[in-house]
């Protein structure tokens, strides 16, 4: 059975041009306009994976309510946010809304596949039993779960969100070599200035920091990028 | 010319006051001497009149008729200040050339002085006689064979009869007088009188003789008679205004009646001089206190002597004098003449006091108008300095300052003079507004550029979802270099809305930014050396101290400050060109400085630099530019209360940009930017 996508977005051509890449990609797709309309329809029947707009017609923030909504429906849900700003990615982020990423809407659709994609992948991975040792990165006190883009360091978990992950995967891979911004956007399958990378570096550092204030591995070098260190 | 200077001007013109009072000073004392003259002339007829036919109030034997005409012999004395000592120097005598007589025979001759003091009559006798002979010494001065030069002084008494006394010289020093009486039998004896007393001195070619009588002794006439012999005993040789051979006198002495000075003195005030004459000129009397000072002439002060010399020209007489006939009771004759003098400065104090009075009023109005005037100025010019300032700052104040929370709105309500009610008033208001005006227009441009970004993303993203599921459709060969365009072309879009967001995304990561002390040294090290791989057509030079740098702030934001100085020094140079990067330790910041080889900046880009929205670039690339480059560079270094500026290299030849930053051990003073901007950068 096809999975279901959900997008809620109020713009009709963005919202139609995302459905037509999915439903491309062989999902079925549900597009809605205002979060009136999606919740009753989310009642109805949960969808797979939503693809939120952060701001619907007249909620500039109506995507945080309804996130808040649908994680209250299920807690496993994969949810993908869209920004039309670049500064609202760490207010989403600071709100720590249980959600799976936190995208632009520059981002390309191949990357927006790509990343729904991966999501249903980690969802499969997840109801899989945990076995295949193989699949996880331990580099020191962090150990790096691919298959289920989880990461945990010292034993507890640290919620990174997919774009997050896939910068620290692209770090850990190889630790003290310098990776670049290209390199992690690359990685992260985004594409961002400068100061977005920083951003989500600084993010990535506080989440670590968070578990364990010592956190010191991921060292930025100047003018080149950032490396992770043992 | 400031405004100071041209108002103190304004303010010296009040100077034109006191010199206006000098010239109505002088004006005044004109008029007032012009009175004084008047009121002098007035005086000396009333005194005339009140002399008039008074003749033995003027003369002392008052006959008939005046002295009108004077005849050779008549003699007509001085009046004397103070008695000559009578010892034969003529020393104590007043020098006046005109009032000596001189008669003579051939070459012998004497001068003669006659004088008048205190009811005594004195005669000075200046005789130019070679030989000088005196009586043999012990002898009968009526002894004719022992006769030596002899003065006779003849005269008629009150009572009319002639009188003799003649003066036997017997040597230098006092010398007798001496009259001829008839004894019995017709033997004549010579008697002294005691009244008379005179004295002797010979000089260089001659000799002199003072003799002093009371003026009692003598009537109408009066006269002297010398006779001169060449040796003891010889005929004299007679010569004087007696007639010689009965010694009977022929001129007269013409004397004041001696009530006629208490009767000036009446008259008299200090600094006058009253004096009255015959008609042919000799003083009768005079009464003279010219040289006493006014009673109301205090001594002058200093400021009244300064005053003097401005308003006295010179060349005015120092006196004032007034003369008046005095005519016989019948008015027809006259039979004196009154002269009064005056001293020109006899109201000198008052003048000097209504003077002084005057003129330290307008000097001290003038000053305080010139210190008035000078310190409105002041005042004023503090104000518009005030004013420029303040518009200056608010020019090159960033819009929307992130430092310190200053928001322009409260940087333009603090507009100086504002509240004040004048023009200056209406044209700091005017100002405000204007830089309100400005401010708004400015910062909703710098908002428009992330508006626009905000606004055109989303058309973007439709065109570039449609252009991707376009590509995934099949599409024929031919379209495919199309849709390829338009794929390129929305990139480009896209790029530019980056670039648009750069200053707001900037401003985001400033406000989020935490400060950490670290080292620059490090951090603009690898940076350098990062830049050698981004930008292989260029060569950089990293010039680095030896020691650390260490500064509060954000490394990031550094590296992306010195990302943005780079890209302005790759843009203006030339491939293989070498940029230089320097950092060095200033007097109180780290001081980092980008110099590239290329064009020099342009003139109007000076203090304009660092601007948001502002390029001097002519030349298109392929990049976007908005002028935020150093915009942000400017910014980034005022987040680390820093600062920057740019200037051409010495050469010539490229362009220098410098932050300066303030250095983590060093404290902030309150002035500290201005220092550290006038002394490294």
């Amino acid at each position: 059975m096809k999975r279901l996508i959900a997008i809620v977005e109020d713009e009709p051509a963005i919202r139609d041009n995302y459905a037509a890449a999915f439903t491309r990609e062989g999902y079925q797709v549900r597009t809605y306009g205002d979060r009136a309309q999606a919740m009753a329809a989310f009642a109805a029947r949960l969808p797979d994976l939503a693809v939120i707009d952060i701001s619907l017609e007249d909620e500039p923030e109506g995507g945080f309510e309804l996130c808040r909504q649908l994680r209250a429906l299920s807690a496993e849900l994969p949810i993908i946010f869209l920004t039309a700003r670049d500064s609202e990615l760490d207010a989403v982020s600071g709100l720590r809304l249980g959600a799976d990423d936190f995208l632009t809407k520059d981002l390309s659709l191949a990357h927006l596949i790509a990343r729904v994609n991966a999501l249903f992948r980690r969802v499969d991975a997840l109801r899989k039993p945990p076995g295949d040792e193989a699949q996880i990165i331990r580099r020191g006190p962090l150990a790096l779960d691919v298959e289920r883009m989880r990461v945990e360091w010292d034993g507890r978990v640290v919620l990174l969100s997919l774009t997050e992950f896939w910068i620290v995967h692209a770090l850990t891979r190889h630790p003290g070599h310098v990776k670049n911004r290209q390199q992690l956007m690359d990685a992260a399958n985004v594409v961002l200035d400068d100061n977005t990378i920083t951003s989500h570096v600084k993010r990535i550092r506080r989440k670590f920091q968070s578990v364990d204030p010592a956190f010191d591995a991921l060292q930025t070098v100047y003018g080149m990028g950032y490396r992770w260190i043992e | 010319m400031s405004l100071r200077l041209k108002l103190l001007l304004l303010g010296l013109a009040t100077l034109v006051l006191p010199w206006t009072g000098i010239r109505y000073a002088r004006e005044m004392e004109t008029a007032l001497r012009e009175s004084e003259q008047h009121a002098l002339q007035a005086v000396s007829e009333s005194i005339a009149a009140s002399l008039q036919g008074r003749m033995n109030l003027l003369y002392r034997n008052a006959d008939d008729s005046a002295p009108t005409n004077l005849g050779p012999y008549d003699l007509t004395p001085l009046v004397l200040t103070a008695p000559p000592y009578i010892d034969g120097y003529p020393d104590d005598w007043p020098h006046d050339p005109r009032a000596w007589r001189s008669y003579g025979n051939g070459a012998h001759r004497f001068r003669l002085l006659t004088g008048v003091y205190d009811r005594m009559l004195y005669v000075l006798l200046d005789v130019r006689d070679p030989r000088l002979v005196f009586d043999a010494p012990g002898a009968n001065p009526l002894d004719s064979s022992a006769l030596g030069d002899r003065v006779w002084i003849g005269y008629e008494d009150p009572q009319g009869a002639q009188q003799q006394v003649f003066l036997a010289l017997t040597g230098p020093g006092p010398i007798l007088a001496r009259r001829i009486e008839a004894g019995e039998y017709g033997k004549e004896s010579a008697v002294e009188d005691p009244r008379i007393v005179g004295a002797l001195q010979p000089h260089e070619g001659g000799y002199d003789i003072e003799v002093a009588m009371p003026l009692s002794m003598v009537g109408r006439q009066f006269g002297v008679l010398l006779d001169d012999r060449d040796q003891r005993g010889a005929d004299p040789l007679s010569y004087g205004t007696l007639r010689s051979d009965d010694l009977h006198t022929l001129g007269r002495l013409i004397v004041a009646s001696p009530s006629l000075m208490p009767y000036l003195a009446q008259f008299m005030q200090p600094g006058m001089r009253l004096s009255v004459t015959t008609p042919g000129g000799a003083v009768l009397g005079q009464s003279d206190e010219l040289a006493v000072p006014g009673v109301l002439a205090p001594a002058p002060g200093i400021l009244t002597q300064i005053y003097r010399r401005f308003v006295d020209r010179s060349g005015e007489p120092q006196f004032i004098a007034s003369d008046a006939p005095i005519y016989d009771a019948s008015h027809r004759a006259v039979i004196g003449e009154l002269d009064v003098t005056q001293a020109a400065n006899r109201w000198e104090g008052l003048r000097d006091r209504a003077l002084t009075r005057m003129l330290d009023w307008t000097l001290v109005t003038s000053a305080m108008l010139v210190i008035v005037t000078f310190a409105f100025a002041a005042w004023l010019a503090l104000r518009l300095s005030r004013l420029r300032r303040a518009s200056e700052s608010a020019l090159t104040k960033p819009p929307g300052a992130i430092l310190d929370g200053i928001s322009p709105q409260t940087l333009v309500s603090e507009f100086p003079e504002t509240a004040a009610p004048d023009e200056l008033g209406d044209v700091a208001r005017s100002f405000s507004r204007l830089l309100g005006r400005l401010d708004e227009y400015t910062s909703y441009l710098r908002s428009l550029a992330g508006k626009l970004a905000h606004e055109i993303r989303t058309p973007l993203t439709i065109v570039r979802s449609s252009l991707e599921n376009l590509e995934a459709e099949d599409v024929p060969l031919a379209a495919r270099q199309y849709l390829e365009r338009a794929r390129q072309g929305s990139d480009r879009l896209n790029a530019i809305l980056v670039a648009m967001g750069a200053a707001t995304r900037v401003e985001e990561a400033i406000g989020g930014a935490e400060r950490l002390r670290f080292d620059l040294v490090p951090v603009i090290g690898s940076a350098v050396s990062a830049y050698r791989v981004a930008f292989p057509q260029r060569r950089f030079a990293a010039e680095l101290p030896a020691e650390p740098l260490e500064i509060d702030g954000a490394p990031d934001l550094i590296v992306q400050l010195l990302d943005k100085l780079i890209d302005n020094a790759v843009d203006f140079s030339s491939a293989g060109a070498t940029i230089i990067v320097r950092l060095r330790r200033g007097p109180a910041a780290a001081v980092l400085e980008v110099d590239n080889p290329g064009p020099p900046l342009v003139p109007e880009a000076r203090g304009r630099l660092f601007e948001s929205l502002w390029q001097s670039r002519t030349g298109s690339d392929s990049r976007p530019h908005f002028g935020l480059g150093l915009y942000i560079v400017r910014l980034i270094a005022e987040y680390h209360r820093g600062g920057v500026a740019a200037s051409d290299l010495p050469d010539g030849e490229g362009a220098r940009f410098g932050v300066w930053l303030p250095l983590a051990d060093v404290p902030l003073l309150p002035n500290y930017n201005d220092k550290v901007k006038l002394e490294s950068v």
